[in-house]
């Protein structure tokens, strides 16, 4: 049994170095072993034609909403009923409070760096 | 020249390339041979004694026979390259564990292990799966991901904890996994005992969303998705991505094996007593995987998601609370 006692700059480095080895090792490896057979296939649809779906991926939005909706579901609410209510006052009461909170944190921090600063 | 030796053995024999992938195979065989007994099934029997070949059978019918199919959207080279490279991270963090042969410490060595050895792999597999698009590999990309974002903090926190709750004292590189060997004091007190606690059961319910098992496996959800993130792989591709999934959980749990139960104590490395316990503690840590795999439906993508946070956030939070009160 060895120890290389090395700083974590050297480590990283090292571990590179065993990291390229590895992949041309192993890369070597898959494609002298690989089976050469390719078949070129339509995109599993469960037998549906392609023009059933507009786009291969989905999108950026409907992964955000889906997360929203399903686990941040109380973020969700709270952002339904008391922000997007549809009233302009109910935002500007929310908002204004949130403004009233931070104009007192930095009153505040203000105060206490006037008192304790130099 | 000798230690480069060391080193080149340490990377392409043990507990390198040859060692993980052996040990990757023989996990996948225990895995299907318990579940298959938990459920009154005879799982593998045929290939090789008990049936312990039937993993490394398939590996190589898949590399050797199967066809690669592909879609007019696939770029095959590329995933070929991103799982050989998800491969490649987790078996070169093994050098910084203690059972390597050449082992390289430093201190956090913890953080580049992790890196190396959970998100790597993680990475490759979404990128992988990117390169065979697919509506369903989208859908099982898009869960994965979800559950990663709290399955991965977990399990930082829970190897993290008790790694720095063994070299707080001193005696040993901070936060290096060479301080396996004070892993026993850390189980010795009840306030450290609890924290050790808390963290194995956020690694465990981690470790299940990461290897996707049961309740966790909705991004590869059979029958509902297809097979999720891995729909359009087939043939060596699909070979490559069992192999990265075994050779992702071998390593965690050999992982497992150090962090909480401290190796091969109290025996030393090189001693019958110390290989036998060793291999005792990680066949442990394969049951208990196996076993909630085997008892546990699979959960929704909204309820896996708050049982994550549940069972394996809110301890791995509770556990760095007590540690920064400690």
């Amino acid at each position: 049994m060895v120890t290389w006692q090395v700083s974590p700059y050297e480590a990283v480095t090292i571990s590179a170095g065993v990291v390229a080895l590895l992949l041309v090792v192993v890369t070597a490896l898959y494609y002298s072993l690989k089976s050469r057979t390719t078949r070129i296939s339509d995109v599993y649809l469960s037998g549906e034609p392609e023009s059933v779906v507009s786009q291969l991926s989905v999108g950026v939005a409907a992964l955000y909403w889906g997360f929203m909706k399903r686990f941040a579901r109380v973020v969700f609410s709270t952002l339904t009923t008391r922000v997007h209510t549809g009233s302009l006052h109910d935002w500007y009461k929310f908002i204004s409070s949130w403004f009233s909170l931070l104009l007192l944190i930095s009153i505040v921090v203000f105060t206490v760096f006037l008192v304790i600063g130099d | 020249m000798w230690e480069l030796l060391l080193l080149l053995t340490s990377t392409l024999i043990f507990p390198g390339l040859l060692f993980t992938i052996s040990l990757a195979l023989f996990t996948q065989y225990i895995v299907r041979k318990l579940a298959a007994r938990f459920q009154s099934r005879m799982g593998p029997s045929y290939v090789g004694p008990f049936g312990v070949l039937q993993p490394f059978y398939d590996f190589w019918k898949l590399l050797r026979v199967k066809e690669v199919v592909k879609t007019r959207f696939s770029m095959v080279r590329a995933a070929e390259i991103f799982l050989i490279l998800g491969i490649a991270f987790p078996i070169a963090a093994l050098i910084f564990l203690p059972i390597s042969p050449l082992k390289v410490n430093c201190e956090f060595d913890v953080l580049i292990f992790f890196y190396m050895a959970s998100v790597m792999p993680l990475i490759a597999v979404t990128m992988a799966s990117m390169a065979m698009p697919g509506p369903y590999t989208t859908m099982g990309v898009s869960r994965l991901l979800s559950m990663a974002t709290l399955a991965e903090p977990a399990f930082f926190a829970s190897i993290v904890i008790p790694v720095y709750l063994a070299t707080r004292s001193g005696e040993a590189l901070f936060m290096s996994l060479s301080g396996y060997v004070n892993v026993p004091t850390a189980w010795g007190s009840i306030p450290t005992a609890i924290i050790m606690i808390l963290c194995f059961i956020a690694f465990i319910v981690s470790l299940q969303a990461k290897a996707m098992y049961q309740p966790f496996n909705i991004p590869e959800a059979e029958q509902e998705i297809i097979a999720g993130f891995e729909t359009e792989f087939s043939g060596p591709l699909l070979a490559l991505m069992r192999l990265l999934h075994d050779v992702d959980l071998a390593v965690s749990i050999l992982l497992g094996v150090y962090v909480f139960f401290g190796g091969p104590l109290p025996f030393r490395h090189l001693s019958i007593g110390g290989i036998l316990l060793l291999v005792l503690k990680y066949l442990v840590l394969v049951v208990i995987v196996t076993l909630v795999r085997s008892v546990m439906g699979r959960y929704r993508i909204d309820q896996a998601l708050v049982q994550l946070f549940k069972y394996s956030l809110v301890p791995a939070l509770v556990a760095v609370i007590l540690t920064l009160l400690l």
